[in-house]
């Protein structure tokens, strides 16, 4: 998760008696300086307004919806009750302004089970709540065996997964599209949801990979 | 708000929006909230932002820029001469770059 | 139809590559592509009819083209059919005729949901090689399998994509062994939409 800094040098120190030489802004970075200071100025714009949409943007767009969605189904187990039933009402009550999850089915792991979603057929992909698939997911090698080969599809994205464990493959060959709901790691107890989501990955919730662990998210 | 051609063509990390520096994520909001606003129509910020970017960007959120300055100036909502003596104030050390 | 787009179980195409950090788009007349379909899509032409004209491309120009360039090849191919465009029209980048008005939003026709399966009904899928659009693909054909979920009712895409008729079946996630499908002796299972169509009850 990238974090929202304002324009300032945390190295900047105004008193030039302690001889501190602050660097100048590169060229395009005073262009920018430049341009939001004069809109301000103008009073077309205002820095709050700005940081809202940043904020909206990188926080709801693409795999950040569905990764707000398995936070709470995480730390919520009614909510994650009304996720299985009814995929599209449970993701609008998070994200009621948000692009219809009509026809999403969420494919729940469990300490047996380990899904992974694919499109033998063309590309199709859950993307009201992941986005726009990566390029992977719409090729050859991934479309022809991770229905025929998935432990050893696995294996190249890093996951092995024990014997133990069954793989579930589903191939979204209909209207319906498919997301993985993604088991909760461990260590995590007590979290809170915006921790939570900081972990869930959109690779782990199409299901070649798991969610980040705790030690190396947490700073 | 922003057109679905223009948002899927924005840089990401593994799905979701990436600013390899703040500037730039400033530079993203104000082209949302003028546009907004209706300081400028979309398609003539999208334009302008592909004509960049396809003659061979190395940097996306420069473009970005560029192409708003060249809409916000087309516009009138700036002038030439006020953005490049502020673009100098800054360079020159001669304003807070903190708002 | 049995084209080169239905890949599962198909061998040859190497190791996934995963290139990091990528772009939404590599180039921008992909996004552009991407445009054009999302407003022409359901004007002129419907999802099925889209699909199936990607999956109409000659085998090898399928592999060797990109993915938009595949989007891109459909809409050529599509926009020309329904008359929206003609191809020297395409080739020499200028309007010469007016299009024809869109299609008429389709009637708002979808009946309850009546499934002949249950969950846990073993079903068998049929041997069906149509050679025109179907969403079976060749891997399930002629498959065990049972039940999993019970969907739709959804439009049968082998119909609507010819646009000869709209039926709407109930779609089944019905799950088949690895061992069923690829001979393999592990626990592992495959998942696959289904139209009720496609399936036999298992006698």
């Amino acid at each position: 998760m990238s974090e929202h800094t304002h324009h300032h040098h945390d190295d900047h120190d105004h008193d030039h008696d302690h001889g501190h030489h602050p660097e100048p802004p590169s060229d395009v970075e005073a262009r920018a300086l430049a341009l939001e200071s004069l809109l301000r100025e103008k009073g077309l714009i205002s820095g709050e307004e700005i940081d809202r949409i940043v904020s909206a943007y990188e926080h709801d767009i693409g795999p950040m919806i569905g990764a707000r969605v398995v936070a709470r189904a995480w730390t919520d187990a009614d909510y994650r009750q009304r996720l299985l039933a009814d995929p599209a009402a449970a993701v609008a009550e998070l994200h009621p302004s948000g692009p219809s999850a009509t026809n999403l089915a969420v494919v729940a792991n469990t300490p047996e089970v380990h899904n992974l979603v694919v499109c033998t057929l063309c590309s199709c992909y859950p993307w009201a709540v992941l986005g726009l698939p990566p390029s992977w997911y719409k090729s050859p090698p991934y479309r022809s065996r991770a229905v025929s080969e998935p432990r050893e599809v696995l294996k190249e994205f890093g996951l092995e997964l024990p014997s133990s464990v069954r793989v579930n493959v589903w191939d979204s060959s209909s209207d319906l599209r498919y997301m993985v709901l993604p088991e909760r790691p461990a260590g995590t107890e007590g979290w809170s949801e915006e921790e939570l989501v900081a972990l869930v990955t959109r690779d782990s919730m199409i299901g070649v990979a798991r969610p980040q662990a705790p030690a190396g998210a947490r700073s | 708000m922003i057109d679905r051609e223009v948002a899927d063509s924005l840089p990401r990390k593994n799905g979701e929006l990436v600013f390899e520096a703040p500037w730039e994520g400033r530079a993203f909001g104000m082209a949302v909230v003028t546009h907004a606003k209706g300081v400028y129509q979309w398609g003539d910020f999208r334009d302008r932002l592909v004509e960049r970017v396809s003659e061979g960007s190395t940097h996306y959120y420069r473009d970005w820029l560029n192409a708003l300055e060249a809409v916000l100036l087309a516009r009138g909502a700036i002038e030439p001469d006020e953005l490049e003596a502020r673009v100098k104030e800054y360079k020159e050390l001669r304003r807070d770059p903190v708002f | 139809m049995n084209g080169v787009h239905d890949m599962g179980g198909m061998h040859g195409f190497g190791p996934v590559h995963v290139e990091p950090n990528e772009p939404a788009f590599h180039a921008p007349w992909e996004g552009r592509v991407l445009a054009l379909q999302a407003r022409t899509r359901g004007r002129w032409y419907h999802l099925d009819e889209f699909r199936n004209a990607i999956e109409r491309m000659p085998a090898a120009r399928y592999l060797d083209a990109s993915y938009y360039e595949r989007w891109l090849t459909a809409l050529e191919t599509l926009l020309v059919e329904k008359g929206v465009v003609t191809r020297e029209e395409l080739a020499t980048g200028r309007a010469a005729t007016p299009p024809p008005q869109p299609s008429p939003r389709p009637p708002d026709d979808r009946p309850p949901l009546r499934p002949r399966f249950r969950t846990g009904d073993r079903v068998v899928t049929r041997n069906a090689h149509p050679q025109g659009h179907t969403r079976m693909p060749r891997y399930v054909r002629g498959r065990h399998g049972v039940v999993r979920t019970i969907n739709g009712p959804f439009l049968l895409p082998d119909t609507n994509a010819h646009r000869h008729s709209r039926d709407w079946e109930p779609v089944y996630a019905v799950e088949f062994s690895a061992r069923e499908l690829w001979g393999r002796d592990d626990d592992d299972a495959m998942c696959v939409d289904l139209w009720e169509c496609y399936l036999e009850a298992e006698l």
